[in-house]
């Protein structure tokens, strides 16, 4: 049996990996990668906390709202990229310093 | 009568009007210049007719030597704090200011009139105009201190005679002389003034007010011999002051040099200055002070300088060629006598010598302006003044030559005219003065042998200028006839009919009082009889009055004075001063005539040769040309003795000291705060705050440039580390 603990960690390690990639990686698309294990992470903790700590479905209906969020999230990203890509002919992010186009 | 303001202000205020219009109208010249004179002859006549209601009630209808009227009104209040400060101003007329202002507003008419023909030829430079604008405020000047109440308001007045006859004795400006002359005049008359006005002061900080009456009840209540000013009664020291301001309006001894040269103005002008006006003031106003000079024991002093005045110019004047210069200094010789008068203690003898001194000398000026305004030198274009050129005129001028008889006659002393009645009355009285003090003995006896040079002089003058045989023909010739005209002769004479003694000392008000030929019970002139010293009791009737209160006066309450025959003196005493009196009147009639005489055997008859006198005494002869060399001394030892050097000193201290520690000081202090402040702008404001803050600005500018990078990743960090340190603080 895995407890909170185990649940916890897997969470803080999803966590770091996509801080680390959002921090490291220079690509958009390897950026919104991060961003969807970081969403996942989230939604590991909610998971787990609704398991472990008082058993009814808050959590799961949360981690839910998450999966869409993050469906959500991935096509408008995709959608910016794609178009940020049309403009400049690039998805590295240094190139998106500026807000105008 | 009422005096209300209308019935009294217009005296000094008709002229006063004149002036003020004339000094518009004068400038334009022609018919507004004739205009002009015409409203100041006009407004002169209308205050004689006013001056002359006072006078018919004050001499005809009171009769009384207590009758006073005394009107005021507060000219400004300053009250408050503890301190009292009100002046009033007013009218205060007694007998002596009543017959004052008829004398003066007549004499000016009449010079006023006279001046219509002696200023005729300067009417095409439009000065005639500025003329009288300056005769109407002189004469309005004068009767505005004959009608003044108090000290303050006579300072006033005086100070405005001062300048008109400074504006006046400089009226041919373009001369450098009469430049010179008017700048003496003022300056000489200013020392007097000055002590004038610390009497003044010195009054109103002892009694609170200046007022004349005032001032009695003061020295009637012994307040003037019981404060002290400088260890000298306040009496003695006020006195004193305000008598140093007679001395130089009056033109008295150490004062006296500036008359003479007054005469570089037109004659009328002369004639207004030593007869009516200026000179007259300073006598009037010892007179109206005469309480003062009494308890300050002054009268001793007074008859001193009264007495060489008298003598000392009627010295210079035996040697003068000009025709006005005799005049003149016999004008300083008249006021002396006056002075005398006043010292010796006959007041109402010095006042008369002052009306009668006013009509004879105006009358003579202006017959001297007669004679100088004929003359006519054609080589120079300069009217003639010196006696040499004359003689004989009197061929060529009747009437001018008997008006000038008769003053000359009243001036002398002989018996019938004027002048005998006042000035036997004033030798007469420092007589009777010696005998009671032998230090009177002095002026007494100058004032004696000036009455025998007055004589002298006088005659020697009219010989020379009207009899004999003219010495200057060419002159002679151009001379035209007198013919009997409005202006020219017509004062002359109206003034010589006053020379007359019988006005003075006769029956004028016909109502028995006085007659003159009822001696003998005790019945004696009008003008004795009016004119009084002002004493304590004089004052139960006085009232002080606002104008535009009717006269609340019961005049019936009033005594006629009847003049007792002793004077007030004990029997013996009364004898006394009788007997002196008698024999001071023979002696100055044996005196007058036996001048007369001299006069006459040298210079009519030309028995007795006036070169050898010249000849015999020539070094004091031109010490008298040189009239003492008086001129000489101001200008060596006052001018250049003490007011050159103080005058340089002061210049010294205001170039060495001044200049250069105050002024070149603070331009050295100045530069060295502007250094500093230099300093300090630019490095404070400058360096420190205006381009502090822009390098500050510059400075977090700089910082916070780095945070707007635009750069996702760098805010993500940046978010992380807030939200780690924000866990960390909890």
């Amino acid at each position: 049996m895995i407890s909170l603990n185990g649940y916890l960690i897997i969470s803080f390690c999803l966590f770091l990996a996509g801080m680390t990639v959002m921090i490291a990686r220079k690509n958009i698309i390897a950026i919104l990668l991060g961003v969807e294990l970081i969403l996942n992470a989230a939604a590991l903790n909610f998971a787990a906390y609704t398991r472990f700590v008082n058993q009814n479905l808050d959590g799961h209906v949360m981690s839910l709202f998450i999966i869409v969020i993050a469906a959500a999230e991935a096509a408008v990203g995709l959608a910016i990229v794609i178009r940020f890509f049309q403009i400049k002919e690039t998805i590295h992010i240094d190139d998106a310093t500026e807000l105008q186009s | 009568m009422d005096y209300t303001i209308s019935s009294v202000a217009p005296i000094v205020l008709l002229p006063f009007f004149a002036f003020v219009i004339n000094a518009f109208l004068a400038r334009k010249g022609g018919k507004a210049t004739i205009a002009a004179v015409f409203l100041s002859c006009a407004a002169i006549a209308g205050s004689s007719v006013y001056a002359f209601r006072i006078f018919k009630d004050f001499v005809w209808g009171n009769y009384a030597t207590n009758y006073h009227i005394h009107k005021f009104f507060t000219w400004f209040d300053l009250n408050g704090g503890g301190q009292e400060f009100t002046v009033n101003m007013g009218i205060y007329i007694d007998n002596m200011a009543a017959v004052m202002l008829l004398m003066v507003t007549v004499v000016a008419t009449m010079i006023h009139i006279f001046s219509t023909y002696y200023m005729k030829d300067d009417m095409h430079y439009g000065r005639n105009g500025r003329f009288f604008v300056y005769m109407s405020l002189f004469t309005s000047a004068m009767l505005g201190l004959v009608l003044s109440d108090n000290l303050f308001s006579v300072f006033i007045f005086w100070e405005l005679m001062g300048f008109c006859s400074y504006s006046l004795i400089g009226f041919y400006y373009e001369k450098e002389k009469t430049g010179n002359a008017n700048v003496k005049a003022f300056m000489t008359t200013r020392v007097g003034d000055v002590f004038f006005l610390l009497g003044i002061v010195a009054i109103w900080t002892a009694i609170g007010s200046v007022g004349f009456v005032d001032i009695y009840n003061a020295v009637d209540s012994g307040l003037f011999t019981s404060t002290k000013v400088l260890g000298m009664p306040l009496a003695t020291f006020a006195g004193l002051c305000i008598f140093m301001g007679t001395i130089g309006k009056s033109a008295q001894f150490p004062l006296n040099v500036w008359l003479p040269d007054a005469m570089n103005g037109p004659t009328p002008c002369s004639a207004l200055i030593h007869a009516a006006t200026m000179v007259a003031a300073g006598v009037y106003l010892s007179l109206r002070i005469y309480p003062l000079l009494e308890v300050g024991e002054l009268t001793t002093f007074v008859a001193y300088i009264g007495g060489i005045t008298a003598f000392g110019a009627a010295t210079i004047a035996l040697v003068q060629t000009d025709f006005k210069a005799v005049l003149a200094f016999s004008t300083i010789s008249q006021l002396g006598y006056m002075v005398l008068g006043v010292g010796v203690g006959s007041y109402n003898a010095a006042f008369m010598h002052l009306i009668t001194h006013a009509i004879f000398k105006a009358c003579l000026f202006l017959s001297a302006g007669s004679v100088i305004h004929s003359l006519h030198d054609h080589h120079t274009h300069q009217h003639v003044q010196e006696m040499p050129r004359m003689g004989g005129l009197r061929h060529k001028m009747k009437y001018t030559w008997i008006a000038m008889w008769c003053c000359t006659l009243a001036i002398a002393g002989i018996p019938f005219f004027s002048g005998f009645v006042s000035k036997d009355r004033i030798l007469g009285d420092a007589l009777v003065a010696a005998t009671h003090n032998p230090v009177m003995a002095v002026p007494a006896a100058l004032g004696f042998l000036g009455a025998l040079l007055t004589a002298f002089y006088m005659c020697r003058m009219m010989f020379l200028a009207f009899h004999g045989e003219p010495r200057d023909k060419e002159v002679y010739d151009h001379t035209h006839e007198e013919k009997l005209s409005w202006n020219r002769n017509a004062p002359l004479l109206f003034l010589s009919i006053f020379t007359l003694g019988v006005w003075f000392s006769g029956s004028l008000t016909g109502q028995g009082l006085v007659k003159v030929a009822d001696y003998k019970n005790g019945k004696y002139e009008w003008f004795q009889t009016l004119i009084e010293a002002p004493k304590k009791g004089n004052f139960e009737n006085y009232k002080r009055e606002a104008f535009g209160n009717t006269d609340s006066r019961v005049k019936d309450s009033f005594e006629m004075t009847k003049y007792d025959k002793q004077h007030g003196l004990s029997e013996a005493e009364y004898h006394h001063v009788h007997k002196w009196h008698v024999i001071g009147a023979i002696a100055s009639i044996i005196i007058a005539f036996s001048g007369v005489f001299i006069a006459a055997m040298m210079y009519l008859w030309k028995k007795w040769d006036p070169g050898f006198w010249v000849k015999t005494f020539n070094r004091y002869y031109r010490t008298l040309q040189n009239k003492y060399y008086m001129d000489e001394l101001y200008i060596k030892g006052m001018i250049q003795g003490m007011l050159l050097p103080f005058n340089n000193l002061l210049a010294k201290l205001d170039m060495g000291i001044y200049d250069r520690f105050v002024v070149d000081g603070s331009a050295v202090a100045t530069k060295f705060v502007m250094k500093i402040a230099n300093w300090f702008d630019n490095l404070f404001v400058d360096t420190i705050m205006v381009d502090g803050t822009g390098a500050s600005v510059k400075f977090f500018n700089l910082v916070l440039r780095t945070f707007q990078s635009g750069k996702i990743q760098f805010y993500f960090i940046m978010i992380i580390l807030v939200l780690f340190g924000y866990i960390l603080a909890l």
